[in-house]
């Protein structure tokens, strides 16, 4: 009311009407109604602005209307037009689904990963005590502070093995190269008497370098398969030189940084799908006494 | 064969290029079994057919592959046979295939 002659910022349309009239919010059409009157009062008293003080009103009596005014009518830059309220609209809806979209997907993963660590004594994985190509002990200690892909198999596989070993290299590139991610990989043996040391490090040089091979006594690659729930074949006395295969599960055992059980890749991953699924779950790791946090805290249901 | 009769190779794995002999001939003697219809080359019956029409092919194989891998492809053809057959079956009934976890074969 009474304000100061203020010009509304105004978008042409190509028509050249201003586009407040083809759409006015109810607060722009306020202003401008009260401006209509403005204008008519400046014309009909000749340039002359006689204040006039309506019942109700809040301005307090012998008030300067110009400084009042000035407080409701020059919030332009708050007030929002059309356009702008649609963009930013827009622009945080975009942005919220999204964020919202992740951190679901997130969620979900975690809480499979979850699942598979179990409670107490853990579904899959556990203690094992191999040794590596270079004769020295390796356990399940070594699988700490880093996430791992354990694979089992034997040299003398003819197909599935090395075509999985093949992809496990190019998993292990391409984690690298496309996200700068380093993990483990680990082979071991489910024929434990054909491969010794020398035989898993001579095989494993036709793939990638990084991988390390493990082998063990019977007994302790039993309990190994046993404890990974793999299928496990192989006749516990085969003389020397006898040619037998062993029939044995064909997964990847992802290991998160505590050497806990996260989740199974089988074959009908290829290797850029293996990767996607490898990230997914790294981002999603929690540690575990964060985890155990998160579950004790008041919003713990969402990880339930 | 040759592969695992020497005593100091009895332990060695099987080397890439080992291996890639082995599937080269294979592949050779599954296209010579292509040719004359024979899927089960373990199949007594078609025991003359496969050694009279393919005999030179099944030998290179033997000789490029250790007893138990030929063995195993022979299997594994007729189980990959049979399971395109399935699926061949399915797909006529206008049945959508559901892939198993876990599992490509």
């Amino acid at each position: 009311m009474l304000g100061r002659a203020r010009t509304p910022f105004r978008l042409r349309t190509p028509l050249g009407v201003p586009l407040r009239q083809i759409y006015r919010p109810i607060s722009i059409n306020r202003v401008l109604l009260q401006e209509q009157k403005k204008q008519e009062n400046v014309n009909a008293t000749d340039g002359v602005e006689t204040p006039k003080r309506k019942p109700l009103s809040r301005i307090p009596i012998g008030a300067i209307p110009e400084a009042n005014s000035q407080k409701i009518g020059s919030s332009g830059n708050v007030e929002f037009s059309t356009w702008k309220a649609v963009v930013l609209f827009a622009l945080v809806g975009t942005a919220v689904t999204f964020f919202f979209k992740r951190e679901k997907k997130r969620l979900e993963l975690q809480k499979e990963a979850d699942q598979n660590r179990g409670i107490g004594k853990p579904l899959v994985g556990g203690p094992f005590d191999l040794i590596d190509t270079n004769g020295e002990q390796f356990t399940q200690e070594k699988l700490k502070d880093k996430f791992s892909l354990i694979y089992f198999g034997f040299t003398h596989c003819p197909d599935i093995c090395p075509d999985e070993l093949d992809k496990l290299g190019l998993m292990l590139d391409e984690l690298k190269s496309k996200y700068n991610i380093q993990i483990q990989p680990i082979f071991i043996t489910c024929d434990p008497a054909r491969d010794t040391p020398a035989v898993i490090e001579e095989y494993l040089k036709d793939f990638h370098p990084d991988i390390i091979g493990l082998t063990g006594t019977y007994d302790k690659i039993k309990e190994c398969c046993k404890n990974f729930r793999v299928y496990f074949s192989t006749p516990r006395d085969v003389k020397a030189g006898q040619d037998y295969l062993v029939d044995h599960s064909i997964f990847f055992y992802l290991m998160d940084k505590e050497g806990e059980f996260i989740d199974v890749l089988g074959r009908q991953y290829d290797a850029s799908g293996a990767v996607e699924k490898i990230k997914g779950h790294i981002d999603a790791y929690v540690p575990r006494d964060q985890r155990n946090k998160q579950k004790n805290s008041w919003y713990g249901f969402l990880f339930k | 064969m040759a592969l695992f009769s020497f005593s100091k190779q009895e332990e060695k794995a099987p080397t890439r290029s080992q291996r890639k002999l082995c599937w080269d001939a294979r592949d050779e003697f599954f296209q010579c079994l292509d040719n004359i219809n024979v899927i089960n080359s373990l199949d007594g019956r078609n025991k003359k057919k496969v050694t009279t029409e393919c005999g030179n092919e099944e030998k290179s194989f033997e000789r490029n592959c250790a007893v138990s891998w030929v063995k195993y492809f022979k299997e594994k053809r007729v189980f990959d046979e049979k399971k395109a057959q399935i699926l061949k079956e399915a797909e006529g009934q206008d049945a959508a295939v559901i892939p198993l976890l876990g599992i490509r074969k």
